[in-house]
C-alpha cells in the first residue's frame, strides 16, 4: 500500500486507536452530557476512523508479513549463493587436478615412447623399413584433426 | 470532495508495492569459460616417422581428455547449480 511507505506506523495505530475510542464514545458513552450533544458527529467520525484504521492496520500487518517472507527468502538465497560458490571451488579444484593428471600422463606416454623407441629392436627395424609415413595417411589424420575447425567456417 | 476521493484511492492503492527480490544467476568459474582448442594438432613434413606420428596422436588424445574433463565439469556445475536453485525456491 502506497500510503504505508511514508506514513509512520504510530500514526496508523493512532488513527485506529482514536477510531475505537470515538466509536465507543459515540455508541456507549451517550449518557454523558458533553458526548450526548455531539453524539451523531462522534459516531460518524468514529465509524469512519475505525474503518480506515482497520483497513490500514490490515495493510500494515500484510506488509510486515511480506517483509518477513522477503527477509527469509533473502537469507535462503544468500545461503544458497555461498553454497554455490563453495561448489564452484570444488569443481574447479577437481578440474585442475584432472587436467594436471591428463597433462602428466600424456608427457609420461611420450617419454615412454622416446625411451623405448631407441632400444626396442622391433621398433628400430620398423623405422628402418618405413622411414616416413605416406602422405596420404598424414592427410587423412590431418583432415580428421581439423574437422571441427572446418565446421565453424 | 471528488479530488479527495481520487487522492485517497491513490494513497491506498496496493499495486505499487515492488517486490524487492531478484534472484541472481549463479556465477560460472572462469576456468570453465575457456573453450577447447579449435582444432587438434596436425602433422606436417615429408619425412614424418612413425614415432612423430604416434607422438602427435598421443598429444591429441591428451587434448581430448582435457576437453572431456571440462565438459564433465560443465555437466556437474549445471546439475549442482540446478539442485541449489530448486532448493531455494
Amino acid at each position: 500500500m502506497f500510503i504505508l511507505h511514508f506514513l509512520p506506523d504510530f500514526i496508523i495505530h493512532l488513527v485506529f486507536f482514536v477510531g475505537v475510542l470515538a466509536t465507543i464514545a459515540g455508541f456507549v458513552l451517550g449518557f454523558i452530557p458533553l458526548i450526548k450533544s455531539y453524539q451523531l458527529p462522534i459516531q460518524i467520525i468514529g465509524i469512519l476512523l475505525l474503518s480506515f484504521g482497520l483497513f490500514i492496520e490490515g495493510g500494515l500487518a500484510n506488509e510486515a508479513a511480506w517483509q518477513l517472507k522477503v527477509k527469509e527468502v533473502e537469507a535462503k538465497l544468500a545461503e544458497k549463493e555461498a553454497e554455490s560458490q563453495q561448489e564452484n571451488v570444488k569443481i574447479v579444484e577437481k578440474l585442475v587436478t584432472k587436467t594436471e593428471f591428463v597433462k602428466g600422463k600424456t608427457q609420461e606416454v611420450i617419454k615412454y615412447l622416446d625411451k623405448e623407441v631407441v632400444k626396442d629392436n622391433e621398433v628400430i627395424k620398423y623405422v628402418e623399413m618405413c622411414p616416413a609415413i605416406p602422405q596420404i595417411i598424414l592427410k587423412s589424420v590431418n583432415d580428421a584433426a581439423t574437422i571441427s575447425h572446418e565446421a565453424t567456417k | 470532495m471528488k479530488y479527495l476521493i481520487i487522492l485517497s484511492a491513490l494513497f491506498l492503492a496496493s499495486c505499487s508495492t515492488p517486490v524487492p527480490l531478484t534472484a541472481k544467476f549463479p556465477e560460472v568459474p572462469e576456468t570453465l569459460l575457456k573453450g577447447c582448442p579449435k582444432q587438434l594438432e596436425t602433422i606436417e613434413g615429408d619425412n614424418v616417422t612413425i614415432v612423430d606420428f604416434v607422438k602427435t596422436v598421443v598429444r591429441n588424445y591428451g587434448t581430448y581428455h582435457e576437453c572431456a574433463s571440462k565438459n564433465d565439469s560443465w555437466i556437474e556445475w549445471y546439475q549442482i547449480q540446478k539442485k541449489l536453485w530448486d532448493e531455494s525456491e
